[in-house]
C-alpha cells in the first residue's frame, strides 16, 4: 500500500535527481565559460606591460583554440582559418597596436547541440587606447562554437553576428 | 501623530513585516515595469540627429508592436548585442521592397520618397537592393555622416525591441 511516507520519499528522490541533473548541466556550462574568462585576462593589457608578460599572454591565447579554428568577421582580411600558433601571432599583432586594452564577455547563452559541442552566443566589449592615442570602444554579438578536446573546451568557430546588412 | 514623530516615521520607518512586504512588492513591480514595459535608455551617438541627440535619456516602449507590425518611418530600437546594447534607427523600407540612394535621395521600388526628418545635406549613393523576407531596412536620420561611417541596412524584425517613448 502506498503511504504518504512513500510519496514524500518519491517526491524527494525526484527533486534530488532534478537538482543533480541541473547541477551537472550547470557545471558543464561553467566549464564552457572558462576559456572566455581566460581570454578576457590574456587579451586585456595595462600600460607598461613588459615583453615577458606579453609573450606569455599571446602564447596562452593560442592554447584556447582548436587545431582548426575559423573566424568570420566583417573585415575580410581577418576572416579565415587559423592554427593556434597563427591565432597567437594575430593576437600579438593586435595587442601591439594598443597601449591599453580591455575585453569583457557578458550575456552568455550556452547550448549543447550535440555531445562535445557547445554553441555560445554572447556579447563582447572591447575597449582600449591605441598607441596613436585613439580610443576604441566596440561592442558586438558573437556566435561561438567550442569543441571538447581532451576534456578541454576549445574555440573552433567564432563569428561576429552581422545585425545590419547593407 | 505629532509632526516630528511623523517625519521620523517617514524617513526611518519601522521594519515591520507589512512594511517589508510593501518594499518587496514595490521593488518587484519596478523591476517588472522597467524591465518588460518601459526600459530606460541613454542615447549614444549622432546617427539619429537631429531627431534624437547624443547623451539624451528616453524610454523604450516594448509593447508597441505587441498587436501590430512596424511601419515605414517608425523609429525603432534594434537589439544589437545582448539585451543592453541597441541601435536606434528609422524604418524606411519593408520586406520585398527595393531600396536605393541616388545623390542623397531615397528611392523605394524606384519611387522617390519624402524624408522631412532629414535636415542635413546628404550625397549618399547606394545601388538598389531587395529587402529580404521578415526584414526591414533601417537608416539613421543623420545623413551628413559619410555613408561608410553610418551603420545601416536590413535587419530581422525579430531584433526589433520597441520604440522610443518620445
Amino acid at each position: 500500500m502506498v503511504t504518504i511516507k512513500h510519496l514524500i520519499i518519491a517526491v524527494l528522490a525526484v527533486g534530488i535527481a532534478v537538482w543533480a541533473a541541473f547541477y551537472v548541466f550547470q557545471s558543464e556550462e561553467r566549464k564552457v565559460k572558462k576559456p572566455f574568462h581566460l581570454l578576457e585576462g590574456w587579451v586585456s593589457k595595462e600600460g607598461g606591460e613588459n615583453a615577458f608578460v606579453m609573450a606569455h599572454k599571446t602564447q596562452s591565447i593560442g592554447s584556447l583554440f582548436a587545431q582548426e579554428f575559423e573566424l568570420r568577421t566583417e573585415i575580410d582580411s581577418v576572416s579565415g582559418s587559423y592554427a593556434p600558433e597563427e591565432v597567437s601571432s594575430l593576437a600579438a599583432r593586435g595587442r601591439l597596436m594598443f597601449s591599453s586594452l580591455s575585453l569583457k564577455f557578458s550575456d552568455f547563452d550556452v547550448k549543447f547541440p550535440e555531445e562535445g559541442t557547445a554553441k555560445v552566443i554572447l556579447v563582447a566589449a572591447l575597449k582600449g587606447k591605441s598607441t596613436a592615442g585613439e580610443y576604441m570602444d566596440e561592442t558586438h554579438e558573437l556566435e561561438c562554437i567550442l569543441k571538447k578536446i581532451d576534456k578541454k573546451w576549445l574555440f573552433s568557430y567564432v563569428e561576429m553576428v552581422q545585425v545590419l546588412k547593407k | 501623530m505629532p509632526l516630528r514623530s511623523a517625519i521620523r516615521q517617514f524617513f526611518f520607518p519601522s521594519l515591520t513585516p507589512k512594511f517589508l512586504i510593501r518594499v518587496l512588492l514595490v521593488a518587484l513591480s519596478a523591476y517588472l515595469f522597467f524591465g518588460q514595459v518601459l526600459t530606460p535608455l541613454r542615447i549614444k551617438g549622432r546617427s539619429m540627429e537631429p531627431t534624437y541627440h547624443d547623451g539624451t535619456i528616453n524610454f523604450l516602449w516594448k509593447w508597441r508592436f505587441a498587436l501590430s507590425k512596424p511601419k515605414r518611418y517608425d523609429v525603432v530600437a534594434l537589439r544589437f548585442a545582448g539585451n543592453r546594447v541597441m541601435l536606434l534607427k528609422r524604418v524606411i523600407a519593408m520586406e520585398a521592397e527595393t531600396v536605393e540612394f541616388r545623390d542623397g535621395k531615397l528611392y523605394v521600388d524606384g519611387k522617390e520618397m519624402e524624408e522631412p526628418y532629414v535636415r542635413f545635406p546628404c550625397n549618399w549613393n547606394l545601388p538598389p537592393r531587395l529587402v529580404e523576407k521578415d526584414c526591414v531596412y533601417v537608416v539613421g536620420d543623420n545623413r551628413e555622416m559619410p555613408i561608410e561611417d553610418h551603420h545601416f541596412g536590413q535587419a530581422s524584425m525579430r531584433r526589433i525591441l520597441g520604440v522610443p517613448l518620445w
